[in-house]
This record gives structure tokens, C-alpha cells and sequence, in this order.
């Protein structure tokens, strides 16, 4: 991978894209029948599934009922075929409980809880295929297995990486480009109220180029929101359709 | 000895229908106008008010909610439920009714035995076991909803009360449509409970006076004859398919299916491909019929 | 929908027992009959080979990844087989965290058991340089919903993730010091495919009264004391064989579940390869989870 370039002399990147430009995403709402309610996004190579049940009594460790307002409880999961080299473990690393408390932590200030005093409602992310951006995928498909299970928000959450490579501005960072070494920023965000509710950078940024990718970044979240929320119209103007036909 | 494996088929997106009326998303802004209030699926933000659910504004008189397309049950008064007992406590049971809690079936909001009218005594609080344990399935109506949201049930009627042989089929409550009444004894030969929050319970026709008589307690333990049983199958099988197409579930809906399904045998109308038939053969029926 | 998954009445336990009797089942099923199968292959892309199928409500997805590795002491000349099951809390918040590691290893144990003996894949193929290096095929399932008869469908999305599995060529060279360098073949089409026409699938029998069925939902499971699991080939040798569950079973009625196993295993191997050759030879689009 020595000497791979990022971003070629043309300005085009290893996957063709532009710097400033989002990965496909493709996405499916009510994937599962059991469930209250589940999604399934790609973008690009990386593939998400999650699934919503809830909100319903809390069955295990009565300790955790709230009397004023609902439990989120999230789990983050990586299918041990999901990256190029096999995971031994798909949950119950520090990685995973370290996002599985992010996805809570972001849940719950989104999900109008008070509406459910003493109840839980229970989020499972499951990445299948990875390919950079994984826990954004989550996030994203989280919001949708959400809003497919009826349960209230106050706005979407959508996600998106960006970095910093050869010194421009990269949207959207694939698992090679994130292997490459540059720095990157995770933002989730509600985009209509424009409330950032997860930053986070596990490397070095020097602080001039910061709000560039931040503004990459919250700019991607509102790309995605685009594609969701098309989405999600059409989902339930079909199924409405479907429902008041008869 | 039947094996069917397919490949999948991809889904047909239906001819683009006419966007409804007003179709929001959560976060989008519904009105400016504070004369409006708030009901399901919408909170204030400012002097906003927003959707918090996906789906279509409902406007009743000042009234503004969000009718999303599935979740969980939301009791009413006066709804009929199929419920599955979870526990049993003092003076009460827990009953699952799909909904964010679970419901309660007082002791005082049954029928005893026999039907008789008393108070209830210590002694039959020892014999709540006797009535319904973990496990039960019961009718009931929604008598009162507590302030957590919890609903109170009651089977103070002859009509209600635990279910005997038969089997239950769960739906989505939205699909569930509101009628005058849920119990329907069908003309095929079969009788259906479409309770309001989407548990649906089908059962060879009951005998209405040998009910009365036992005050809902008594169970036929006879085996079913194979002739209800095949109806009950293919009742189950159909109203499954109307469920999956998005169909709204009443008596009429769930009678023109089994219509449809006549020329497929019983076990067929698990073929994905025969259960779209099926729908499609009985939406069309009701368009014709209401268009 | 519902989180009492898990529980039934007696009534409506009854109700089944005499339905499996008569030959008829809840959903019209004779008592040898499977729901209906849908399986695709290729559909994650970091693996060598991978399958999703679905059960009824069963959804399990397999990747199975090729790596080279150490051969057994014991077995030298040939590669390795590795299983590992997670039930994913998707299918229920049951699964979540460690509450589904039981029912993987016994998933798992499963696996193995067909998988043991010698006639089953042949391991020889796999092997790169005698004592040196082989394959390793790490072979991950996970079950993503649970709607009963976990085993059938698990060992049938296996037996579709092997036959999509393709190994890259290798060549063997001794260099100047004669020291051996393995050359991965750079043409992606240049693969190896494994021949898994001998690979056995479970069937599993649930006996429930007197009788017993095939691909039980998980309402007959509930009313199913005891199970037989079968690894059957297409030519109809029994591949492994293991009872559960706490009731017993008499020898005659294991003998016929044996029998009944090795046909219906014989029709499930020969219709899963129809459906494999036909997705092969078809060259459609995948439709994966966005159908």
C-alpha cells in the first residue's frame, strides 16, 4: 500500500469519488417481522443492520426501571466476516462497549423518552460488512429501525466521517483511506435543529484545519439526511397507500 | 412431504401513489400556530410545533397528531385486547398486550366461576391460580388507562375471558381496523377475535349458550375436528398475508381472503408468491367494492 | 411484536397436539412439510464464500473466510474446518450480551458432529504444504431472527456458503535455499471451488405426542419434549445423530424419525442444489436485504 495515493493529481479518489462527495447509500426499512422495528443501510461496501424492540416492561434487573421516563439500551455487534481479516470477538471488546455507550448516549437525547415512564426500549446494531464509517452506519440505521418502530424523536440522527489528506478536506472515509493514516472526525448530528450530539477524533488535527472538517462533516450529515428522509417518505407514502386501499 | 427453496424475488414497487396529504417526519415543523393542540406523535419546540413519528397529520377539530404507520399498541377505553398472562399477583395479573406496559387484570374485574356476583374474599385471592396462571390467553376490554400509561382490564362480560382451544396470530395494531364490534363468528365455519392491539385469536365457532352457562371458565378439552381445524389453518394463513401486504384487518377483509384462497390448498398460502395473490386478489375485491 | 415469545397455554398446546394427530397443522402443514426456503448466496463481500437464508422467520447469514494456517499434528495433509455461531441480539433481546452463548455452542456442537467425518468435505484439498500450511476455513454463522428450527436452517446456509466458497490458487515453489514460497494466484478467477456434495444437512424431528414433525415453528416447539437431530447426505447416509430435550423416546418411535429424517433430508439436499445451480447458472443481481 506504500506510495497508494489518496487522492490522485486529477482529484479523484481511490473509489473514484471526490473529495467533498458521499458514499451510495442505499437503505430498507421493516427488514424483519419479529422486531418492532429494524432497518438495513449500505454505504458504499459498508453494510449496517439494526433492529428496534420496544418499548415494552423491563423483564431483566428490575433495578434499571426509571419512573419518569424510558431506558435506552443499545448494543453495537460486528459480524466476525465483516472486515478483511477475521474478528475473533463480535461484541464484548472494549471497542464495542465503548460504542455501544456512544449509541446509547445518543438515543437518549434524541428519543423522546418521558412519553415512557418505566419501560426500555432496546437498540441492537449489527455491521456485516465493513468498510470505514461503521459506526455511522450504525447510527444511521439506528435512526431508521427507530422511526420504522413508531417510537418518537425529536429530529434524525445522521453521521458522517471526515478527514484530512494532503491537505484538503475528505468527506466520507473508506476503510482504506481511514488505513491510510490520515486523521478523521466522527460527527452525529440532528440536522434539522443543527445540534451535534457525538464528536469525536482519535488523532492529530491541526487546529487551523479543524473547522474545515467540521464543516465537511456537518455538511455530510445533512447529504445523508437527504437520502434518509427521501426514504422514509416514500416508505410511508407507499404503505399508506397500501393501508388505505382497502 | 413438501420442500420448497427459492431464490429471492425483489421487491415490486407499486405504481408511484399520490403523496398523502401531509406527510411528516420527525423534527419536521407542522405548524406555527399556537392555537393547535398537541397530541400523539408531536412535541413543542419553542412555539414550533414539531413530528416526532413518521407518517400523516391527522387534524381533529383543534386537535394535531401523527398517525405512524406501526408501533406499539396504544390502549383506549373500551378497546377489546387479546392478552397473554405474564404473572400472577396479589389481587392481580400482568397481562402482555403488546403494548409499552404491561396491562392489569384486577382480581375485582373478573368473572368468578359460575357467574356469580360477591365480594372477593381472601380465599379467592389464594385461588387466583385456579382462574388464569403464566401463560393464559384471555379477552378483555380496556376499562381504564393508569397515569403511566398502563391499561386496566376488565372481562366483567360473558363475552370475555380466557381462551380456550385455538391459536393466535400476531399483527401490527395499526393494521387493526376500529369496528362497532371485534368478535366475528365467520360464515366458513370459524370464529375470530381481532383484538385492538393486534393479537388476533381464531378458534373453532363457540357455542354461545354453552358459554353463558359456565361463566367463561369452562374449557373444551375435545379435539377439533379436522374440517374446523382446516379452516382455522387457512384463516390463519390468510390473514398472515393481509398483514405482510399492508392490509387493514376487519371481517370483511378477512372473509374475501379466505375466498381467494379457496382454489390454493391450505399449505400453499405459505408460498410467498400465493399469499401476494391473495392480497392482491382481495384488494382488489374491496376496491371494487367501496370505488 | 412481542417479547413472550416463549410461552403458550394449555389449550392452545393441546390444540397443536391434536392438530400434529390428525396430520394437520396450525398452518395447514402436514407433519413432513417445510415452510418455505429462500436462499441467496455471495452477499457480504470480505469473505470467500457467503450464504443468507430464510425459514420461514429463521434469518441466518454465513460468511465463511479462507485463511492459511498450521495443519493438525494429527492430520498433516489436510486443511481445517472452524465454526462459530452468534446469535445476534437482533433476533431477541435475549441474545443480548452472553444470553445467547448457549444456544451457539450447542449450534455449533451440531455443526461439528456432521462435519466429523472424513467422507463429509474433502480436507485433502485444502492442504498447501503437507505438515507446512493449509487452509483454515473459518466458517461464521449468525442468526440474525429465530422463528424454530434453528438447526435445519443454519445447516443449510452453511451447505449454500461452502458451495459459493472459492479459494484462491496457490503455487508452491522451492526457492534458491530451498526454503518453499507459497504465490497467490493474482487472477481473481482463478479459484478453487469446494465439491460439497457430500455435506450432510440437519433435520430435525420434534416428537409431539405420538407423532413427530419436521421444521417445527416455535409455538411445536414449545409442545415438543424431545427432538431428534439428523445429519443426512443427498445419497440419504445418516451423518451424525443426537437427541434433546428432557422427555424420552421409545425405540420404535426413533427408528421411524430416522426414517422419516433420511427422506426428507434426501428431497432438502437434492432442492437446495436446484436452487444453488439455477442462482449460478442465472447471473442475476444480488438482492441481499434491500428486497
Amino acid at each position: 500500500m506504500a506510495g497508494l495515493e489518496i487522492i490522485s493529481d486529477q482529484g479523484y479518489r481511490i473509489d473514484g469519488r471526490r473529495s467533498s462527495e458521499l458514499r451510495k447509500v442505499c437503505a430498507r426499512m421493516g427488514v424483519f417481522t419479529q422486531a418492532d422495528g429494524s432497518a438495513y443501510i449500505e454505504q458504499g461496501n459498508t453494510k449496517a443492520l439494526a433492529t428496534v424492540y420496544g418499548p415494552h416492561e423491563v423483564r431483566k434487573g428490575r433495578g434499571k426501571i426509571q419512573h419518569d421516563r424510558a431506558v435506552v439500551n443499545c448494543q453495537f455487534s460486528m459480524a466476525t466476516f465483516s472486515t478483511g481479516e477475521r474478528k475473533s470477538r463480535p461484541k464484548g471488546d472494549r471497542r464495542s462497549q465503548e460504542m455501544s455507550m456512544h449509541l446509547r448516549q445518543t438515543f437518549e437525547a434524541v428519543i423522546v423518552t418521558e412519553l415512557f415512564p418505566r419501560s426500555q426500549i432496546d437498540i441492537y446494531v449489527q455491521i456485516l460488512q465493513a468498510d470505514g464509517g461503521n459506526y455511522c452506519a450504525c447510527v444511521n440505521a439506528a435512526t431508521l429501525a427507530v422511526i420504522d418502530a413508531g417510537i418518537p424523536m425529536k429530529d434524525y440522527v445522521c453521521a458522517c466521517t471526515a478527514g484530512f489528506i494532503q491537505d484538503s478536506p475528505l468527506l466520507d472515509i473508506s476503510y482504506v483511506e481511514e488505513s491510510a493514516g490520515a486523521p478523521f472526525l466522527t460527527v452525529a448530528m440532528m440536522p434539522k435543529s443543527e445540534q451535534i450530539v457525538l464528536l469525536e477524533m482519535n488523532s492529530r488535527l491541526h487546529a487551523d484545519n479543524m473547522e474545515k472538517v467540521l464543516d465537511l462533516a456537518t455538511q455530510g450529515c445533512k447529504d445523508v439526511f437527504a437520502v434518509l428522509d427521501r426514504h422514509v417518505r416514500d416508505h410511508v407514502s407507499e404503505s399508506h397507500a397500501l393501508m388505505t386501499a382497502s | 412431504m413438501a420442500v420448497h427453496i427459492t431464490l429471492p424475488e425483489s421487491r415490486k414497487k407499486s405504481a408511484a401513489p399520490d403523496a398523502p396529504k401531509h406527510l411528516v417526519t420527525p423534527g419536521d415543523v407542522i405548524t406555527t400556530d399556537t392555537g393547535y393542540m398537541r397530541g400523539h406523535g408531536t412535541y413543542m419546540d419553542d412555539d414550533k410545533l414539531k413530528a416526532s413519528l413518521a407518517g400523516v397529520v391527522e387534524r381533529v377539530n383543534k386537535l394535531i397528531c401523527v398517525q405512524p404507520l406501526k408501533t406499539r399498541y396504544n390502549g383506549e377505553i373500551g378497546d377489546v385486547v387479546v392478552g397473554r398472562v405474564t404473572e400472577v399477583g396479589q389481587r392481580r395479573w400482568r397481562v402482555d398486550v403488546n403494548s409499552r406496559l404491561d396491562a392489569v387484570l384486577m382480581l375485582s374485574a373478573v368473572n368468578l366461576p359460575g357467574g356469580e356476583l360477591r365480594r372477593r374474599s381472601a380465599e379467592d385471592e389464594l385461588m387466583m391460580r385456579e382462574y388464569l396462571v403464566e401463560g393464559d390467553l384471555i379477552s378483555a376490554e380496556v376499562q381504564a388507562i393508569f397515569h403511566d400509561g398502563a391499561l386496566s382490564l376488565h372481562t366483567r362480560s360473558l363475552k370475555y375471558g380466557k381462551l380456550a382451544q385455538g391459536l393466535m396470530v400476531q399483527v401490527s395494531p395499526s393494521l387493526v381496523k376500529r369496528r362497532k364490534t371485534h368478535f366475528h363468528n365467520l360464515p366458513c365455519g370459524a370464529s375470530v377475535i381481532l383484538g385492538n392491539n393486534g393479537y388476533v385469536w381464531i378458534c373453532p365457532t363457540v357455542d354461545d349458550e354453552k358459554v353463558e352457562s359456565s361463566g367463561g371458565y369452562e374449557q373444551d378439552l375435545e379435539p377439533v375436528p379436522s374440517t374446523d381445524r382446516e379452516v382455522i389453518a387457512r384463516l390463519r394463513n390468510c390473514i398472515l398475508s393481509l398483514a405482510t401486504h399492508k392490509l387493514m384487518l376487519y371481517d370483511t377483509s378477512v372473509l374475501y381472503a379466505y375466498e381467494a384462497s379457496r382454489q390454493y390448498q391450505v399449505k400453499d398460502l405459505l408460498q410467498p408468491d400465493i399469499a401476494e395473490k391473495v392480497a392482491d386478489d382481495t384488494r382488489q375485491r374491496l376496491q371494487m367494492e367501496s370505488g | 411484536m412481542s417479547s413472550t415469545l416463549g410461552v403458550l397455554s394449555d389449550a392452545e398446546r393441546l390444540f397443536i397436539v391434536h392438530g400434529v394427530q390428525d396430520d394437520l397443522r396450525s398452518d395447514g402443514r402436514a407433519c413432513e412439510d417445510y415452510r418455505h426456503v429462500q436462499v441467496e448466496t455471495d452477499v457480504v463481500s470480505n469473505t470467500s464464500g457467503s450464504a443468507r437464508l430464510r425459514l420461514g422467520n429463521t434469518d441466518i447469514l454465513v460468511g465463511v473466510k479462507a485463511e492459511m494456517g498450521e495443519p493438525d499434528p494429527g492430520r498433516p495433509k489436510e486443511g481445517k474446518l472452524e465454526f462459530f455461531v452468534d446469535c445476534s441480539a437482533n433476533a431477541s433481546p435475549e441474545f443480548e450480551g452472553r444470553g445467547g452463548e448457549e444456544l451457539a455452542i450447542e449450534v455449533s456442537n451440531a455443526l461439528q458432529r456432521i462435519f466429523n467425518s472424513r467422507s463429509t468435505l474433502d480436507l485433502t484439498a485444502l492442504c498447501i504444504i503437507p505438515e507446512g500450511q493449509c487452509w483454515v476455513l473459518y466458517v461464521d454463522v449468525l442468526v440474525l431472527e429465530c422463528g424454530g428450527n434453528l438447526f435445519d436452517a443454519v445447516s443449510l446456509a452453511v451447505k449454500a456458503a461452502l458451495f459459493n466458497t472459492r479459494i484462491p490458487t496457490v503455487v508452491v515453489t522451492a526457492d534458491d535455499e530451498g526454503q518453499q514460497e507459497i504465490e497467490l494466484s493474482d487472477d481473481p478467477y482463478d479459484v478453487k471451488r469446494l465439491d460439497v456434495d457430500n455435506v450432510p444437512l440437519i433435520v430435525t424431528l420434534s416428537k409431539i405426542g405420538h407423532r413427530h414433525v419436521v421444521d417445527a415453528s416455535w409455538e411445536e416447539e414449545l409442545c415438543s419434549l424431545a427432538r431428534l437431530t439428523v445429519g443426512v447426505t443427498q445419497k440419504g447416509t445418516i451423518a451424525g445423530l443426537n437427541k434433546e430435550g428432557s422427555g424420552s423416546l421409545d425405540p420404535e418411535s426413533i427408528y421411524e424419525m430416522i426414517e422419516s429424517g433420511k427422506k426428507v433430508g434426501m428431497v432438502l439436499n437434492s432442492r437446495l442444489k436446484e436452487a444453488l445451480e439455477k442462482e449460478e447458472n442465472s447471473k442475476r443481481e444480488k438482492i441481499g436485504f434491500l428486497g
